[in-house]
């Protein structure tokens, strides 16, 4: 049970209001009472909505490229600079320039691979698979990982997990397909870990799902749930 | 949840973990996504574009560099980067040693002729976008006592000792007017 005093604590702690010693004292609490933290999270997701009513106005084009050109140059400076050798100044070069012509021919493999693919593809619908890889997302094992085979003119699939613990008692894991056309995502059964936290099993969603962009895995209730209720622990695109 | 379903806060979710790994691509989808919403908060709470811009910037990098500490336990990917655009303008208006002057648009104000003709109106995104109309449709139907409250705190963050001044009412029922009106807010966002 929150008491009252709780919940304004609560509301002016969602909203930043609480100093930095009432901030501590609050965080100690709520480190105490799970109640407490979901109420926060909730309080926390309702004034994070009041940003939408903002009159929308849009940054300048201009602003995007300024901050992608900053990440670039941060990504840059964290990969080490090669030390150089004045006498075989020249075999960098040669081997950038062999690494080049490598890349050149794989890049054209690729090209004439993926146009027999799609040739094959189109000449078949139900030969079409899309692959997605699904990463783990917090609290998931960091070395969690899943694969989804998913060919949308059957509307099925097949999924394999790795490095996924059983879950405790009393819980399942759930595998959704979040589609372009569902607000919701569509439910695709339960999927049982064995021992070793490995899993490959076939799928089918519960409602037709045509346009689907994502796959998760989520930790529900056992027997599973028709709405997404639980953490999302693997989630992931093509 | 309002602003994003289910289905959205798993994208965005993913998207974070990309960024985690350093993939520019999904932060350029992140940025499409939410520098809107983003600039539009920090324009309402600095009213100074040039401002409004370095700070969304901040927020933007601060999010490439922090992603890999998102803890999808305490928050929605949208509500961590409000509080981050929060936390970045809130320093802005420390700095200037003012709080700010921008007046705060109570959601029964019509856009001005002004707003109309320089930015896309509230009531246009409405149309456009049915979570934001529905957080505005819920968000007019709380007290009006209570509404008020809350957007003191949340667009200038006067604390409730200096909204409680503000308004000339006890602190305690100004205390109570955010609490009331946070968890009708949470309520019927999550019923409607």
């Amino acid at each position: 049970m929150i008491s009252e005093e709780q919940q304004d604590q609560a509301a002016l702690y969602a909203l930043g209001l609480l100093g930095a010693d009432e901030d501590a004292a609050f965080e100690s609490e709520l480190r105490a009472n799970a109640e407490l933290r979901d109420l926060v999270r909730e309080l926390r997701e309702a004034a994070g909505n009041l940003a939408i009513t903002a009159p929308l106005q849009l940054p300048p084009a201009s602003l995007k490229q300024r901050i992608m050109r900053e990440i670039a140059v941060e990504t840059e400076r964290v990969v080490p600079m090669p030390t150089r050798h004045a006498t075989f100044g020249w075999v960098p070069w040669a081997m950038a320039a062999a690494l080049a012509v490598f890349c050149g021919l794989l890049a054209f493999d690729r090209v004439h691979l993926k146009r027999q693919l799609a040739d094959i593809r189109a000449a078949d619908p139900l030969m079409q698979t899309t692959f997605f890889t699904l990463a783990p997302s917090t609290p998931a094992p960091a070395d969690a990982k899943a694969t989804v085979a998913w060919q949308p003119g059957r509307q099925s699939g097949v999924i394999r997990i790795s490095n996924l613990p059983v879950p405790q008692p009393g819980k399942d894991y759930q595998l959704w397909a979040v589609d372009a056309e569902h607000k919701d995502p569509i439910s695709a059964g339960i999927v049982r870990v064995d021992k070793n936290g490995v899993a490959q099993v076939r799928f089918k969603p519960v409602e037709k799902a045509e346009h689907v962009k994502a796959f998760a895995i989520s930790l529900e209730r056992e027997g599973g749930v028709p709405k997404k209720e639980g953490p999302i622990l693997l989630v992931g695109t093509t | 949840m309002a602003e994003t379903s289910t289905a959205q806060q798993m994208l965005d979710q993913e998207m974070i973990a990309r960024i985690g790994r350093r993939d520019q691509g999904a932060f350029s989808a992140l940025y499409d996504r939410l520098s809107g919403p983003l600039y539009s908060l920090a324009m309402k709470m600095l009213g100074d574009p040039a401002e409004a811009q370095d700070a969304l910037q901040e927020v933007f990098l601060q999010i490439w560099s922090r992603a890999g500490t998102y803890d999808p336990e305490q928050s929605s990917v949208f509500s961590w980067t409000v509080l981050l655009t929060r936390s970045r303008v809130i320093d802005r208006l420390r700095a200037r040693g003012r709080r700010s002057r921008v007046v705060v648009a109570s959601t029964e104000d019509a856009p001005t002729a002004a707003d109309a003709s320089t930015v896309e109106s509230a009531a246009d995104t409405a149309e456009k976008n049915d979570e934001a109309a529905r957080v505005r449709y819920v968000l007019n139907n709380l007290p009006s006592e209570q509404r008020e409250a809350i957007e003191l705190a949340f667009f200038e963050h006067l604390s409730h000792h200096e909204i409680a001044a503000r308004l000339g009412q006890p602190l305690g029922t100004v205390k109570a007017r955010i609490r009331r009106g946070l968890l009708k807010l949470r309520q019927r966002l999550n019923t409607l």
